[in-house]
């Protein structure tokens, strides 16, 4: 005979964000996109703390976006979610969202732009998505 | 013959209730950087990073050293995490050492830390999990009747724990970074302080802290004619429960503390001063006699030989009693230990101290860790 016995674990955990993952979101609440800058001049979007190459600490921040470029990407089948991976102008680096356009237009080099969500609350779902470029 | 250990480089945030001016990375950072900056070396001259933390369950961040490797310069160097529960620590220091002495680096940043605001230790080790005794109150519930035990069996008066909490908070006020300042402590305040967990009071408690600590340890003296010098390390664990085990004075504390003494080729007389892992007043004059510092823990206390200006002071930065971030607590044990024979412990600092003991213990008395430094490059 096996015996087994429910269990359930909750909790709710708090996390602080530190300085530069504070003004990110802060700035993303009131509409705008910041990266930061590392010391070797690089922008970095969505920031990091350090920079990943030399463990130095990070700049200051950079208005980036609210267009970018598909570096990759991948579709479920319809009705299936669509993910891309967006460089946004002026960042170095490139960030994983949901697109929200028509999957079958999808392709690597695509121009796309943020769309913000109308209620935002500091948090990454502020950028609701990436759609085509008009 | 195994590679001589130099502690290079000691950093330690400050300890507070609440560090929500940073993120867990930033908290690690913090204390990294300074041992960094005290070593005078880079993150670039670092080969490898040990990372200690105690439960997972703790922070809810499972896998931390993948987590907090890009914080810690780590990123394309090996990296790991030590977890021995409240001892760990202890435990991170010793095997970032092993990895010197053995030859296998040349220098290490070994960091431990706990950010217990954004958690809750007290619910995370409470909890009813099926098929096993229940520790039903947190650490308090668990330790008081192990506190009962000895004072039965040592016929030690209740004013001992007092007298240690009073002691280690008169140090903490010595320590800028000590979490709980309570400068007009005093028997009575710890007399009248609420009973928690009978006969553990209030005052004889540790706080619950956000904090880090790091050290840089090296193969060679990094141009420091202050470093530190590991002259011995243990580690020992048993398990939590068995029939005849001696929860008191576990012999697995005792085996540890034998086998620091003897890699260093020393007795416990030769100890200057020691940090002791004590989260709970009594366990000060408990490990003083587990670890052989002391034939009577309590009467060493009662006579004020653990004070700063005894001749076996105890626990000179505040202990843990004045600074808890679980998982860090063991190291800074181990940091304090090696800041004194340094001669760099500022107010707190023994005279002379040429060789101290710390001391780390996790889980119900089962992980045990400790290290041996001294002034003096080993011989």
């Amino acid at each position: 005979m096996e015996l087994t016995s429910p269990f359930t674990l909750e909790y709710a955990y708090k996390r602080s964000l530190g300085p530069v993952l504070s003004r990110f979101f802060t700035a993303l609440r009131d509409g705008r996109l910041e990266g930061v800058r590392t010391a070797t001049g690089r922008v970095l979007f969505p920031p990091l703390e350090y920079d990943p190459d030399t463990g130095e600490d990070v700049g200051e921040p950079v208005e980036v976006g609210p267009g970018g470029v598909v570096t990759a990407w991948t579709a479920a089948p319809p009705p299936g979610e669509a993910w891309v991976l967006v460089r946004l102008d002026g960042a170095d680096t490139a960030m994983l969202h949901r697109f929200t356009g028509d999957p079958a237009s999808l392709e690597t080099g695509l121009r796309v732009t943020a769309r913000l969500a109308e209620q935002r609350v500091g948090f990454i779902t502020d950028i609701a998505g990436f759609e085509v470029e008009a | 013959m195994s590679t001589p250990v130099a502690i290079t480089g000691i950093g330690q945030t400050r300890y507070a209730a609440k560090r929500d001016d940073l993120s867990m990375p930033g908290l690690v950072r913090e204390a990294a950087k300074r041992a960094l900056d005290d070593a005078g070396v880079d993150w670039s001259d670092i080969d490898a990073v040990v990372l200690g933390k105690a439960p997972d369950m703790f922070e809810g961040v499972v896998q931390p050293e993948l987590f907090l490797a890009g914080a810690l310069g780590a990123v394309g160097k090996p990296m790991m995490r030590v977890h021995t529960a409240g001892s760990v620590g202890g435990s991170t220091a010793v095997v970032a050492s092993h990895l010197i002495s053995s030859g296998v680096h040349k220098r290490i940043l070994t960091v431990a830390w706990e950010k217990q605001s954004e958690s809750n230790a007290m619910w995370a080790l409470s909890q009813r999990f099926p098929f096993a005794p229940p520790t039903t109150a947190g650490a308090g519930g668990y330790f008081a009747p192990i506190i009962r035990a000895y004072m039965r069996r040592t016929d030690a008066p209740e004013h001992i724990g007092w007298q240690v909490a009073v002691k280690d908070r008169q140090n903490a006020a010595l320590n800028p970074l000590a979490h709980l300042q309570i400068p007009d402590i005093s028997l009575e305040k710890v007399q009248a302080s609420p009973m928690l967990w009978d006969p553990i009071r209030y005052l004889e408690t540790c706080p619950s802290s956000d904090g880090a600590c790091a050290m840089v340890m090296s193969c060679e003296d990094d141009g420091h004619k202050d470093a530190a010098w590991v002259h011995g390390t243990a580690m020992r664990s048993e398990p939590m429960l068995f029939a005849g085990r001696d929860e008191v004075s576990p012999q697995a504390g005792k085996d540890c503390a034998r086998d620091a003494y003897a890699e260093a080729g020393i007795t416990p007389a030769d100890i200057d001063c020691a940090e002791l892992y004590v989260p709970f007043s009594w366990y000060e004059p408990m490990w003083l006699e587990n670890v052989g510092l002391a034939e009577s823990g309590w009467r060493a206390v009662d006579e004020g030989r653990t004070a700063l200006g005894g001749d076996l002071p105890i626990n000179m930065s505040g202990g843990v009693l004045s600074s808890n971030p679980i998982g860090a607590s063991g190291m800074i044990r181990f940091a304090e230990a090696a800041l004194q024979v340094r001669g760099r412990a500022g107010a707190h600092q023994v005279d002379g101290a040429k060789l101290a003991l710390g001391h780390a213990y996790g889980g119900g008395s089962q992980f045990f860790s400790m290290w041996i430094v001294g002034s003096e490059r080993p011989s």
